[in-house]
């Protein structure tokens, strides 16, 4: 499940890329990332910008505030455009959604981030398990006794895991009427399910609001 | 570059905001010109600020004219396509985002029931002191059986004996598929392999009564590769 990191920073010559593939990769990554420092840009600095870029296949890419037509409009014509009343008023309610979607943006990077991290540091602790207990090791790795009893622990594991899940269905049952079944599947049910975060549902899973100590707690 | 981390919202000092965009005109402009010349291909920008009154252009008022031509006689469809604006632009990074977000989640959530699977194989006491809810025990219960199958197969591919070239082969196949499946299963939310399990449909006596239930699927004392397909079309969750 782990994603192969790229290759990093490396310094590349100031001409045409040979190669058409890498030309094409390099085209798309970095018309999205001046985009970014466009709006970037716009945002800090609150200016209008209007880019415009053409594609190795010719297409047309624009990123324009407060939008690319008006920008260029504004550029040919060379005069000053009127602003009646309603075109500010416009203009500040554009400018209010933009700020509230730069600061979701914002939120959603630093919920990223501190996931990356998490991921980070799960990685290290697998790592280390893995060099003190045989059985963390890769399946592949593992000769046929090892994996004889690895087979038997899982399979113990997978029944007590059953009977754990049985227990707690057992038990909600007897808190609720005799129709049971039906009932508690729901109940289960109907608790919503956070679709976005997994772990939400999880009693696994306190780290989230705890931060990183607690990782060694399982250990 | 920079060290701090700038706050993504207008810059209310107005020497800051000069300095700023100043810096990142410069570096805007450099990096657009990076790209017509890597890419072989054309590019304009035009910036209007309040600290000056002409327009700042790249790269030439000859070149964005001749461009502006260019795109606006393209048919308005092709100008529209790939338009976008500040909401547009930062609904798409939003949505990105999430995904990226969402993705990194699952596979924490894996890695941690993994953990805990290991946890639990050496010292089950602990594992069930963890207060495991459904929705544990039900990723829990997947990852143990998902690792039963790979462990079966490498058991199967090493039985037959094959040389270590043949049997590596063999098991790279099985562990990219292996992977691919452990992904599938997160992915889907909808894996309620026990309450599926737990189905009381599936059984006659109309009570549960531990062992008897639980290994019904599983009757033949077989591992579960051979019966759990059937666990995963679920009745409840379609």
């Amino acid at each position: 499940m782990e994603k192969k990191s790229s290759m990093g920073r490396q310094k590349i010559p100031m001409s045409k890329i040979p190669k058409k593939n890498r030309l094409q990769v390099t085209f798309s990554k970095r018309r999205a990332g001046v985009f970014k420092k466009a709006s970037e840009l716009s945002t800090l600095c609150g200016v209008d910008i209007a880019l415009i870029v053409f594609s190795p296949a010719n297409k047309a890419f624009s990123f324009g505030h407060p939008n690319v037509d008006s920008i260029i409009d504004r550029f040919l014509v060379r005069n000053p455009p009127p602003e009646p009343c309603t075109h500010r008023l416009v203009e500040a309610h554009r400018n209010a959604n933009i700020r509230e979607l730069n600061m979701k943006l914002t939120q959603v990077l630093q919920q990223l981030e501190i996931e990356k991290k998490h991921g980070e540091v799960l990685s290290e602790i697998r790592k280390a398990s893995r060099a003190q207990r045989w059985w963390e090791a890769p399946v592949n790795e593992l000769g046929l006794h090892e994996l004889q009893q690895l087979k038997v622990a899982m399979e113990e594991l997978k029944k007590t895991v059953e009977k754990q899940a049985n227990k707690i269905l057992m038990g909600s049952f007897e808190t609720q009427s005799p129709s049971l079944g039906e009932n508690n599947i729901n109940r289960l049910e109907s608790k919503p399910v956070d679709e976005v975060n997994p772990a939400a549902n999880s009693n696994v899973l306190p780290f989230y609001n705890w931060g990183y100590g607690h990782c060694q707690e399982l250990l | 570059m920079t060290r701090k981390k700038v706050k993504l919202a207008y810059i209310p000092s107005d020497s800051a905001r000069k300095a700023t965009f100043k810096k990142r005109k410069k570096g805007l402009m450099k990096k657009v010109s990076e790209l017509s010349t890597l890419c072989g291909i054309e590019a304009c920008a035009i910036i209007f600020s309040p600290f000056d009154g002409e327009p700042e252009i790249w790269p030439s008022p000859v070149s964005v004219r001749h461009m502006l031509s260019q795109f606006k006689n393209m048919p308005k469809m092709e100008q529209s396509k790939k338009m976008v604006n500040q909401d547009s632009f930062l609904k798409q990074r939003i949505a990105r985002a999430n995904e990226q977000l969402k993705r990194q989640r699952k596979d924490n959530r894996e890695k941690e029931i993994t953990k805990v699977m290991f946890k639990g194989l050496t010292t089950v006491g602990k594992l069930l002191q963890q207060d495991l809810n459904m929705l544990d025990l039900n990723d829990l219960g997947w990852i143990v059986e998902q690792n039963l199958k790979e462990i079966s197969k490498r058991m199967e591919v090493l039985n037959k004996g094959g040389s270590i070239n043949s049997s590596s082969g063999a098991t790279a196949a099985h562990s990219s598929s292996q992977g691919e499946k452990k992904s599938s299963g997160f992915e889907q939310k909808q894996q309620r392999w026990l309450l599926d399990l737990m189905n009381p449909k599936q059984n006659n006596t109309g009570g549960f009564r531990g062992e008897d239930v639980i290994m019904f699927p599983f009757g033949d004392g077989e591992s579960a590769t051979t019966h759990s397909n059937n666990l995963w079309s679920n009745p409840f969750y379609p």
